[in-house]
């Protein structure tokens, strides 16, 4: 089974990175592009079975994500 | 009388081990152990340190992987019994990755490496420093990227109400504002303490600031107060 994980900043969160980010594409003249957060996504192949699913949630809350500052979503892909 | 031991655990990517090494063998008289984190079973230990550094390349977040490693396991089992840990820089952000100490150090709202002397106001005396009282300025070097102090409001009235926060930093003269905050941390946080008090995250480094040729010497009672703790 392959589940993708997907990692972003809690809404309050400042990301200096995204900020940079979004100062370039105002220099470039990207007018109407109003605001972009960035996030991060790991791609997870398991082995199939009842508790997979427990399985990814368990490890993105202990280690893929930190809950104070980010949140996770998890999407399956086959 | 049975030798002290203080511990420094290295990670891969530490490398301000070695001038903790150094002042602590300065300033209190004693050769460190070092421990390689891989290291199942740590027996005994006086006093644990967590040096600074980039531990695992900061890989995923910066101080995440070695919350896994094999000597963190020991020393978290070591704190629960009241083994006093001290981490420092990527220490620091290590313990708050493993959850003894509150909150998350992200990066610096000015997206700078802030590489500079600064000063830090002691907001709290506690048993661990005992040479720094409460009101106390000093001064010590910084040298990170990411030690932007964050948690939410509940865990900082938190923090706040039970004398958690121990280093803020301040101006020569202790004021504290946002002139003088250099990564954004909220309350000018730079060093906090758990609720128990054993268990102490500073993002400056006092072991950067104990010889003639540093800008500071603040640092000799940092490390000569742990004698008393032991």
């Amino acid at each position: 089974m392959k589940f993708r994980v997907y990692i972003n900043f809690k809404p309050g969160i400042l990301d200096p990175e995204a900020e940079a980010i979004k100062k370039t594409i105002s220099n470039m003249g990207y007018k109407k592009i109003t605001n972009l957060r960035k996030g991060k996504f790991f791609d997870i192949e398991i082995t199939q079975s009842k508790d997979s699913l427990k399985e990814i949630e368990d490890l993105s809350k202990e280690l893929l994500s930190n809950p104070i500052i980010e949140n996770f979503k998890i999407e399956k892909k086959e | 009388m049975p030798k002290n031991i203080i511990g420094i655990i290295i990670f891969p990517g530490s490398n301000c081990d070695r001038d903790l090494s150094v002042a602590i063998k300065k300033c209190m008289g004693i050769n460190p152990t070092h421990i390689w984190h891989n290291t199942a079973h740590i027996k005994k230990a006086d006093i644990i340190f967590l040096p600074g550094g980039f531990s695992y390349g900061d890989y995923l977040r910066a101080g995440t992987i070695a919350t896994k490693s094999p000597a963190i396991k020991e020393l978290i089992r070591l704190s629960k019994k009241g083994t006093p840990v001290i981490g420092i820089c990527n220490g620091f952000q290590i313990l708050t990755e493993c959850k003894l100490l509150d909150g998350a150090l992200i990066k610096n709202d000015n997206q700078l490496f802030q590489c500079k002397n600064v000063f830090l106001r002691v907001e709290n005396k506690i048993n661990l420093v005992p040479k720094l009282e409460k009101n106390k300025i000093i001064n010590f070097p910084i040298a990170h990227s990411q030690g932007n102090f964050f948690s939410d409001k509940d865990t900082l009235k938190s923090l706040e109400d039970n004398n958690q926060i121990v280093f803020r930093y301040s101006s020569r003269k202790g004021r504290i504002n946002s002139d003088n905050n250099p990564n954004g941390s909220l309350l000018n946080i730079a060093g906090i303490v758990n609720k128990k008090k054993n268990i102490l995250g500073i993002m400056p480094h006092p072991e950067r600031a104990i010889d003639s040729f540093s800008n500071s010497k603040d640092g000799i009672s940092f490390f000569e107060g742990l004698k008393a703790i032991i």
